[in-house]
């Protein structure tokens, strides 16, 4: 037995996307749970199980339970790895449903990032371990910064100039500029204002990062036979994983032999073909994690749909736009939309099968691929519409 | 309120790695290398990934090595960490990637190779290796 198509999606939640939600993150986790549950015709009754990311810490299992009025939860599980594990709590839950540990069980993230604690703020010194502890007493303390060392390292060994991490921002804005939910609805952006945009941290500008967002999305995990009985159109799970690639590192893995391309997602993009039985040319719709432009390049090339190296040139062909060969981000993703930690795209890649998206792709695409984020252990999935 | 920068984050050591930032106090830039195999491994662990000894020497770098990528950080996101600062990551004789900063680097452009050599400064906690561009 594999993991294909043994588990779907049927139930998706958000909230809006703001710079203040003016409410907590648990608040907002039960909201889009409620709304992901209804949306999947399921009571929150129904759940018995909970697969949260690591980074949602400041969300207890227990509370939620509490909340909702479970009379018990039977299986709940943690993915580690931030940004790198969205994906990860989807394919968790469907091994617990194909197993029959749990039958419906919620998966969802909730942050506060703009208005409470920020990703791009370091907290102030002190004793640091792990292996931040080579890297912060340096200075290097935030993702932006570790990112530009890959990111440097991209530019250098293919010959690139920043306007290949510009184009990735360019297309974000213009597919948020039309999509009503996101921070960045009607602003689009010229390569101009990318060249122009202060630095973070060279190569890095600030247009080469995501979004501050405070939101919450939820998605519901049921087995392929209780998704028949829902009221939704079930997103099979057609294929999960996670990776790590050799030497893993959280984000400064820098040891290996090529920095340029993303080990992790290398390893993850083989592994979930190989369980989906498919090719990058069987995939409709392309999800990307754009915590940093450099990595959405890079990670287009892991999962082949671009040479190494040679996603630059992909951008400049049209091949991921709406109307292109594989349409990328069509929400704006979290350089345009919002940046709920991988979780929105996993709502769009949902909607874009139920076609239903604001910027829904041309075709019916049958077929999703979303990765988690690079740079850090990852995880992916390929979700379909039809179970084969 | 004092004009002085707040003090940096310190490495917090652990019984595996505490030989290794003991040595940076002395101005010693040292890597674990396997006495079964003879391979050197960065970062500090207890195990040879290639033999699976636990078996090891400490060995000290010679404190020469090239720039293999390096960000100049434009926005200040720590209080200990005035803007401009150059990090780079070098690729030191002995093999290991190690990343500090560039002493005196004025946000230039630095070409990827480029030879560095370490130097030390102290802190209040911990001695810290900087790369001189030579
Ligand atoms: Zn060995």
């Amino acid at each position: 037995m594999t993991i294909r198509n043994q588990a779907a999606i049927v139930g998706i939640g958000r909230t809006e996307f703001s710079k203040n939600s003016g409410r907590s993150t648990l608040r907002m986790a039960l909201e889009t749970i409620l709304d992901a549950l209804d949306d999947a015709g399921l009571r929150p009754s129904d759940v018995d199980g909970v697969v949260k990311m690591s980074a949602n810490r400041d969300i207890d299992e227990v509370e939620l339970a509490r909340a909702l009025g479970l009379q018990n939860l039977r299986f709940f599980a943690e993915v580690p790895y931030g940004g790198g594990s969205g994906c990860g709590t989807v394919g968790v839950a469907a091994s617990a449903v194909a197993t029959e540990m749990a039958e419906v069980v919620v998966t969802f993230r909730s942050l506060n990032e703009r208005s409470e604690r920020r990703f791009g703020e370091s907290s102030v010194g002190g004793g640091v371990g792990g292996w931040n502890a080579y890297y912060a007493p340096h200075g290097l303390v935030t993702p932006a910064q570790w990112m530009a060392i890959f990111g440097r390292r991209y530019l250098h060994e293919f010959d690139h100039d920043t306007d290949a991490f510009g184009m990735v921002t360019v297309l974000a804005r213009k597919h948020a500029a039309t999509n009503p939910h996101a921070m960045m609805y009607q602003r689009p952006i010229t390569i101009e204002d990318h060249r122009k945009a202060e630095w973070i941290a060279e190569p890095l500008r600030l247009l080469d990062c995501c979004l501050d967002t405070d939101g919450a999305c939820a998605a519901i995990v049921t087995s392929a036979a209780r998704a028949k009985t829902c009221k939704s159109t079930p997103a099979y799970v057609t294929a999960a994983t996670q990776g790590t690639g050799s030497r893993p590192e959280v984000m400064t893995a820098w040891q290996r032999d090529s920095i340029a391309h993303l080990e992790e997602t290398d390893s993850a993009a083989r592994e979930l073909y190989r369980i989906a039985g498919m090719n990058p040319e069987d995939i409709d719709v392309l999800l990307v994690y754009d915590h940093f432009t450099p990595m959405v390049l890079m990670t287009i090339e892991s999962y082949g749909f671009a040479a190494r190296g040679q996603a630059p040139s992909r951008y400049r062909e049209g091949y991921f736009e709406l109307d292109g060969r594989v349409p990328l981000n069509p929400h704006g993703g979290h350089l345009g939309e919002g940046y709920i930690h991988g979780f929105n795209h996993i709502h769009e890649a949902v909607s874009q099968l139920r076609g239903n998206a604001a910027n829904q792709v041309a075709g019916s695409p049958k077929t999703a691929l979303v990765s988690s984020a690079g740079g850090v252990p990852t995880s992916s999935l390929i979700l379909s519409l039809e179970a084969r | 309120m004092s004009d002085e920068p707040a003090p940096r984050p310190f490495p917090q050591r652990d019984r595996d790695t505490t030989p290794f930032w003991e040595a940076q106090d002395k101005h010693e830039l040292r890597f674990q290398r396997c006495t079964g195999c003879g391979s050197v491994r960065y970062r500090v662990t207890p195990l040879c990934p290639n033999c699976h000894s636990f078996d090891h020497e400490w060995i000290a770098s010679s404190g020469r090595g090239h720039v293999y990528s390096y960000t100049v950080v434009r926005r200040q996101t720590h209080p200990a960490f005035p803007v401009p600062y150059t990090v780079a990551l070098a690729e030191m004789e002995e093999g290991p990637r190690v990343a500090a900063q560039v002493r005196g680097h004025d946000g230039g452009e630095i070409a990827l190779g480029a030879p560095v050599h370490v130097e030390w400064e102290d802190h209040p906690k911990q001695s810290l290796p900087v790369f001189v561009l030579d």
